[in-house]
């Protein structure tokens, strides 16, 4: 092969192999996946020229328009306690506390970021919706079925996510919740 | 003989190492024109009130149910945006501007606005900004000024929406 053949050919397979390797980096990563709390990966540095390139890309992809720290955490899980993939047929027990937040909501997206079309039309649990003597120890239903008490419905979809939007959390974002802090996942069955 | 036959793999390495970077730097910028274009289609310089998210939202990903959006694209060629969000009848309510890489430029909230209006300047380097503005400086002509409102429970949406519409966006 002649030289200018072998250089054309490495250029072309770099440029491949490197804005695919981009690609691939961007729609395979997380929403806020520099740092694992138990299921939930998250950021400290979402909308801030600080953050890595990595970062930056995709929470554009994943997270447009996302709030810096000190204004909201976002939490999200793409996996149980346990590290198995949610699955919108299966049925999910969610339970936690007081969240370090003002105020917090719990969403379910489907793979792409959008809302999950259902019957009932709802995509979150708001933390306003529970009682205030539930607000210390709360429980959340993640199913396709209509559950008793607070139900998130998946729609039965393949896969989900769930982000946890925690708002002027008291440590201004600085800090990372403990494990204990942020609310368990637990798969009780699927259909 | 040798580095002439390892020189192409080399030179395809280091391809590779550029692009991969050099993509993923442009990759928030071309995200944010491309939301640009759809958040747009509402006009440049002035809020667009979007309904409450649902399956069918698909200006942004990831979205949140519990806000009601109020987005203005912006384009300062022919000056400085000036933005005034009045108070709402919510808990939580913010004005956030994001420059053309998604980085914030500013966010002030309702807690910090401690119940008086949210006035900003969104401008380039040389633009004069009025008085009673918070000047925030943006390195490119083009971004997004957005609000968020808490709407802890839909029935209050309709009381919401009335005060939101009372925001203003406008080239100053």
């Amino acid at each position: 092969m002649k030289p200018w053949l072998r250089y054309t050919l490495a250029v072309a397979l770099g440029l491949v192999a490197g804005l695919g390797g981009a690609a691939y980096t961007v729609r395979s990563g997380a929403l806020g996946s520099g740092q694992s709390i138990g299921p939930w990966r998250t950021g400290a540095d979402f909308g801030t020229a600080e953050a890595s390139a990595r970062t930056r890309a995709v929470v554009a992809m994943a997270g447009l328009l996302a709030l810096p720290a000190r204004e909201a955490r976002y939490y999200t899980a793409v996996t149980d306690d346990a590290g198995a993939a949610l699955d919108g047929r299966c049925r999910y027990r969610v339970t936690g506390g007081n969240l370090p937040a003002r105020w917090w909501s719990l969403t379910l997206y489907d793979a792409a970021g959008y809302l999950v079309p259902n019957d009932a039309d709802r995509f979150s649990v708001p933390g306003a919706a529970l009682a205030p003597g539930e607000r210390s120890s709360w429980t959340i239903r993640v199913a396709p079925d209509r559950q008793t008490g607070h139900w998130l419905p998946t729609g039965g979809i393949d896969a989900f996510a769930l982000t946890l939007r925690a708002y002027l959390p008291p440590d201004g974002g600085k800090g990372t919740p403990p494990r204990a802090a942020l609310p368990s996942i637990v798969k009780e069955g699927c259909a | 003989m040798i580095w002439r036959r390892l020189a192409p793999f080399v030179v395809g390495i280091l391809v590779a190492v550029v692009a991969y970077d050099l993509a993923l730097m442009a990759t928030p910028r071309l995200l944010m024109a491309a939301a640009f274009d759809r958040i747009s289609a509402g006009g440049v310089n002035r809020f667009t009130f979007t309904p409450l998210a649902t399956d069918t939202s698909r200006a942004i990903v990831r979205p949140s149910p519990d806000l009601a959006y109020s987005s203005c694209p912006f384009d300062l060629a022919g000056g400085p945006l000036l933005v005034e969000v009045p108070p709402v009848p919510a808990s939580y309510w913010s004005l956030s501007v994001f420059d053309a890489e998604t980085n914030v430029a500013f966010v002030r909230n309702n807690v910090e606005a401690a119940g008086a209006p949210i006035r900003a300047a969104v401008a380039l380097d040389g633009q004069a900004v009025p008085t009673g503005y918070a000047r925030v400086r943006v390195e490119d002509p083009r971004g997004v000024a957005l609000v968020r409102i808490l709407v802890e429970d839909r029935a209050a949406f309709p009381a919401i929406d009335a005060a939101r519409r009372q925001a203003r966006c406008r080239a100053g």
